[in-house]
């Protein structure tokens, strides 16, 4: 199924959460510094909608999007408010996939976790936790993953600030 | 001793819990990781992974460097694949920019690519085998692996990192004479794959190691992400190269060339550390049937797109998952449309498969815990990034 019979699904059995779609668009030259955009087409989810949502797409027999591949944030830049969690679904039965994108503030970074949904994303929440300080709430096992456990700072944050030193070791 | 003395004995035998920790540096974990293992006597009853120790931040050194730049690094996440991680790279940043491949290139590609699935699982293959013992077949593993990194030398000069497959194309034509060492390679390879089979495949010790252990059903599979031949191995059948075609898999795939080995159960249970070895060596041989498909159709022309030396890549984002030997390697890219990108989010099949240690380690006996570990093929350098 191509993304626009996805999408039409989803607001058909009332995706729980579902709150548009982005495509992929030429540039508006009526529009000063419009860039267009380029790419794969995506959906926009409410973040404490997501475990619904993801089971949503589970259960129904057209969607069947059985597996979560990838889950992961983005730290569009300093002067954005927002973080993007993006996850990329993907059916086995009937051979397509969906990106799935939904948008935090970064002022309270918090959404439910979809660990107990899928259990891939229990280290792929670990990975996003640690590295841009999202909190996911009920997770059941929130220590850092590829972080030591006392590692100052989230990374992968644009305002990241480079340590000095880690345990005595230069880090320059 | 009577009976009664033996049970007396036995109930004097007491174990406790005890907590083991195997790694950061242990031949099995092939690699630096460690994983803690809680015993009672021989009986593993929880296995935690603990990862990181070689993690370099490659996704944030890919939000620092310009589109070509970071092209080096992504051979060294899982540098036993290196090709096939710049493919997935170069495809990813090609998919938002909407360019085109010529033919030649993609051919080349995709030669390079399947050669060196071969090689790396070779390397499971062989390493498989030492982790349960026995030294001999990584030694012939590593005979054709030394050819197959002869033959990449010849095209780009290196043998481990290549950074050969671009994005818009190949950065190099084959040289004279390439090609048909390339056959000269795959009738080689024919013969020799069957020492394999019989070698450790189909070796009775061997079978009794790996049949019925580490079983991961089909659901568990599903549920915890896996990909590539831990997928296969519990007999489901999905490989990207058949499924969601890219590249010119469509046509290898309409023409028959290669099959997709699947886990039967032949000699345990659907989904133990048995099948998922077979999926692996099987693969072997439908990688050289691919690689052949290409050697017949291949014709000359250019190899590269036309692009600027500095790239700037159109504002958009783009995911794109492609078949690497150990699952579904999958780049996100974001671009706001400058020479670097916004996020370059790498999804390595390492990392994902080995969640699921913490599940089908649980209730093994501690000797079987390193048939597991093997069986699942990580390449650490993927796994931490």
């Amino acid at each position: 199924m191509d993304f626009k019979g996805i999408h039409d699904r989803l607001r058909a059995i009332q995706a729980p959460g579902l709150l548009g779609a982005d495509e992929p668009r030429e540039a508006d030259p009526e529009v000063e510094g419009d860039k267009g955009r380029a790419g794969d087409p995506f959906v926009l989810v409410d973040p404490q909608a997501m475990p619904s949502f993801l089971e949503c797409c589970r259960a129904d027999s057209v969607l069947s999007f059985e597996m979560v591949i990838d889950q992961t944030a983005t730290d569009p830049g300093t002067d954005e408010d927002h973080f993007w969690v993006n996850i990329q679904l993907l059916s086995l039965a009937h051979k397509h996939r969906l990106a799935v994108k939904a948008i935090l503030p970064k002022s309270d970074p918090v959404m439910p976790t979809s660990a107990l949904v899928h259990k891939t994303c229990r280290w792929h929440e670990r990975e996003c936790a640690e590295m841009f300080g999202i909190t996911f709430e009920g997770h059941p096992d929130p220590r850092n993953i590829l972080l030591p456990d006392d590692w100052d700072g989230n990374p992968l944050r644009k305002d990241y600030e480079y340590p000095e030193e880690y345990h005595g070791i230069s880090c320059k | 001793m009577s009976a009664s003395g033996e049970r007396e004995v036995m109930l004097d035998v007491r174990t406790q819990d005890m907590e083991l920790n195997m790694g950061p540096q242990h031949p099995a974990t092939h690699g630096v990781m460690r994983i803690l293992c809680r015993v009672d006597g021989e009986l593993v009853t929880g296995a935690q992974p603990h990862l990181g120790y070689l993690h370099r931040c490659a996704e944030k050194i890919g939000e620092n460097v310009e589109w070509l730049q970071y092209l080096p690094y992504t051979d060294r996440y899982d540098y036993l694949a290196a090709m096939n991680n710049n493919l997935g790279y170069s495809m990813a940043v090609e998919s938002v920019m909407g360019i085109e491949i010529p033919r030649r290139a993609q051919m080349l590609r995709t030669i390079c690519a399947e050669l060196n699935r071969i090689g790396s699982h070779l390397i499971a293959f062989g390493t498989y085998g030492l982790d349960l013992g026995a030294i001999t077949p990584f030694l012939y593993a590593f005979r054709e692996r030394e050819w197959m990194m002869a033959l990449f030398e010849k095209i780009c000069g290196a043998r481990l990192t290549y950074s050969y497959i671009r994005i818009g194309g190949v950065f190099n034509d084959a040289p004279p004479g390439w090609l048909s060492e390339v056959e000269r390679f795959c009738d080689v390879f024919d013969e020799k794959w069957k020492e394999y089979v019989d070698l450790l495949m189909l070796n009775q010790i061997f079978i009794k190691r790996t049949a019925n252990v580490g079983v991961i059903p089909a659901k568990m599979a599903i549920d915890y992400g896996l990909t590539g031949p831990l997928l296969r191995g519990s007999g489901v059948n999905w490989d990207l190269r058949q499924d969601i075609p890219y590249e010119l898999y469509a046509e290898i795939v309409k023409d028959g060339a290669f099959s997709i080995p699947l886990g039967s159960g032949e000699h345990g249970t659907l989904g133990d550390c048995w099948d998922r070895f077979y999926v692996r060596v099987m693969e072997m041989r439908e990688s050289v049937k691919i690689v052949r498909w290409c050697l017949d159709n291949i014709k000359p022309g250019p190899i590269i797109a036309e692009i600027p030396k500095v790239l700037r890549v159109p504002a958009g984002e783009a995911y794109v998952g492609i078949e690497n030997p150990r699952g579904e390697l999958g780049h996100y890219v974001v671009s706001d449309g400058g020479k670097v990108a916004i996020r370059c989010r790498v999804r390595g099949p390492s990392f994902v498969n080995l969640a699921v240690l913490e599940e089908v380690m649980v209730g093994v006996l501690l000797g079987d815990a390193v048939a597991i570990i093997g069986s699942t093929d990580i390449v650490v350098g993927e796994t931490d990034r």
